[in-house]
């Protein structure tokens, strides 16, 4: 009868424990998104075929498009110029470095670093509103295989590249190729739960189940 | 008389040493989980090849939670653009948002987390914990809609100062959490510690040691967990029913009277004050649609799906600690201390996560100043 009442309290205990850890859970499945961005890419390339940086243009979704443009003040109501948005760009850039710009890059499997941003500017259109800047690489670097990934690891940010051209090289050497996967492709999950990818804990987090992966190969 | 001595000095000590150890296990934990289960510090750059068991979670109940609830989400701002011209798109527009509140408590969040462990710190009943959950919810609802009418509707600030408030009240809030959860912790391990003492043996040990003595002749065979159980050990040195109730944790009766109820308030404050930044976003955008009233009442209905949600997982809790007394309290101290190392526990983890949110390492729900 003892054992059986010690038995059943730690299973309580036990369902109790379980209870609370499912509340607090991981952190990154804590969030779902509150920010929708469509983007396109641009990969840069010098004469020499060494990739240079990357230049993105990210327009949010009108939600937080309006919200962005709170308190902003403007000439002609509901126009705003990119001089008039040039504070907001600025705060854009800034806040995302924390975040690494949500770019993440490797030549060769090396992890390749960013400088801060260049030439960047928001537009307003169609209410709504789109980030352009640069993100120049540390070193330019020649690669036979360049990986870029572009995702919100915390998920807080939902990316979706544009339907039409969402990855461009400029100025590549011609024998560039490249491949665009989306993360909703079955690709991205599959890879992820791959006993290899789980083994070796490689795109295992939990963002990169959301990741659009952008692979380039120059043999 | 020497023990009388000894426990005048050793609860203290022996509490504050606690504090000390369970702060440190608390980091420890909340680092090292930063390490496992995320893949991402505030601090430190995305940490690519950081946990595999989040990724696998995704697929089922929690996967389809998100999804749900980015519909949800995303529908809202059709509504209040179609609420603009069409009367009967506010009815929509509400029905989305109390079913986005829903799924979206119904997500890992650390509100829920803090108001179930509080409950079992704090031997509350069920149904305190719905009011608890109603009135959290309510709150968060409030400082959503004064946070954007002060801001965007009174001041016209922009997003980046909105937002500045928005995260000093979150830090606030997380202070009060970790307050009160060291609050907790302090009584609860008088407490935990007291049930030791009184155990023959007050080593590690003793819980399942206790266990396994029959004391069927003695018990109490009721739901009140308190100190009475320490007595059964007459043969012992035992602790005596005036060092209980100093800082012990409340009575059932003492817990119905006003004090209670301010502890319990204390709780929805320090939980409800964060506003949920989705409510913030729609608010937003409801006052540049010149629907500002909608997107108020979107935001009270949106809190009333939070808080049945948080409502039930935390009468779940409750029930489970119930359960887990009823099962144990059949028998002498080993089913008082089993209890009170529960209710040490679930006061630990308040404190955890009030530590663990200041310091960033559990955003329950960032918020993004971009």
């Amino acid at each position: 009868m003892g054992k059986m009442l010690r038995r059943l309290s730690r299973l309580v205990l036990l369902t109790v424990a379980v209870a609370l850890a499912l509340a607090i859970g991981p952190r990154v499945a804590q969030a779902h998104p509150h920010v929708w961005i469509t983007a396109t890419s641009e990969l840069l390339y010098a004469a020499d075929g060494s990739v240079t940086g990357v230049r993105h243009a990210w327009t949010f979704d009108d939600m937080f498009s309006t919200y962005a443009l709170q308190g902003m003040e403007s000439k002609t109501r509901g126009v705003y110029t990119h001089e008039e948005l040039a504070p907001l760009a600025q705060t854009n850039v800034e806040s995302l470095k924390e975040f690494g710009y949500f770019t993440f890059a490797k030549a060769d499997g090396k992890k390749q670093k960013f400088k801060e941003p260049v030439d960047y500017f928001l537009e307003f259109k169609d209410g709504l509103l789109t980030l352009h800047f640069t993100l120049p690489l540390k070193t330019p670097v020649k690669s036979k295989e360049l990986a870029l990934e572009v995702f919100d690891p915390t998920f807080f940010v939902d990316f979706k590249f544009a339907d039409k051209e969402p990855v461009r090289l400029l100025g590549a050497p011609a024998t560039c190729q490249i491949s665009f996967h989306r993360p909703n492709d079955g690709s991205a999950r599959a890879q992820t739960l791959g006993e290899q990818n789980f083994m070796n804990g490689e795109n295992s987090n939990f963002g990169a189940m959301f990741a659009n992966k952008i692979a380039v190969a120059c043999p | 008389m020497r023990w009388a001595s000894r426990q005048k000095a050793s609860p203290d000590l022996a509490r504050a040493l606690t504090i000390c150890v369970l702060a440190m296990v608390a980091i420890w934990a909340v680092d090292g989980a930063t390490h496992v289960m995320l893949a991402q510090s505030p601090f430190g750059g995305p940490r690519p090849g950081a946990e595999p068991q989040a990724a696998l979670q995704v697929g089922g109940i929690v996967g389809w939670l998100l999804a749900k609830q980015s519909e949800f989400y995303r529908e809202i701002s059709s509504a209040i653009r179609a609420a603009k011209t069409d009367g009967h798109a506010v009815w929509t527009l509400l029905a989305i948002s109390f079913v986005y509140g829903i799924f979206h408590a119904a997500g890992p969040g650390h509100g829920k987390a803090v108001i179930s462990s509080y409950l079992v710190a704090n031997q509350e009943t069920a149904r305190r914990g719905i009011v608890l959950s109603f009135a959290s919810a309510l709150l968060q609802s409030l400082v959503a809609v004064v946070v954007v009418a002060i801001g965007a509707w009174l001041l016209n600030t922009t997003a980046k100062t909105m937002c500045g408030a928005e995260k000093t009240i979150e830090i606030a809030s997380y202070a009060l959490i970790a307050a009160f959860g060291a609050r907790l912790v302090w009584t609860n391990g008088a407490s935990f510690i007291r049930a030791l003492q009184a155990e023959p043996s007050a080593s590690p040990l003793a819980l399942a040691r206790a266990a396994t003595h029959d004391h069927s002749g003695h018990h109490h065979g009721h739901g009140h967990d308190h100190h009475g159980h320490a007595h059964s050990h007459v043969d012992h040195d035992h602790v005596h029913d005036e060092h209980c109730g100093h800082s012990h944790g409340p009575l059932p009766g003492e817990l119905a009277g006003p004090g209670g109820w301010r502890r319990g308030f204390g709780t929805i404050f320090a939980v409800g004050l964060r506003p949920c930044s989705g409510a913030i976003l729609v608010l937003v955008f409801a006052l540049a649609q010149g629907l500002f009233w909608a997107g108020i009442a979107a935001t009270f209905v949106m809190g009333l799906g939070t808080a049945i949600t948080v409502a039930a997982i935390a009468v779940m809790a409750v029930s489970a600690k119930d359960l887990a007394r009823r099962l144990s309290g059949a028998r002498e101290g080993g089913g008082a201390l089993f209890m009170r190392g529960v209710e040490f526990a679930a006061a630990g983890l308040v404190l955890l996560f009030g530590v663990g949110l200041l310091f960033g390492y559990l955003a329950a729900e960032r918020v993004t100043c971009f």
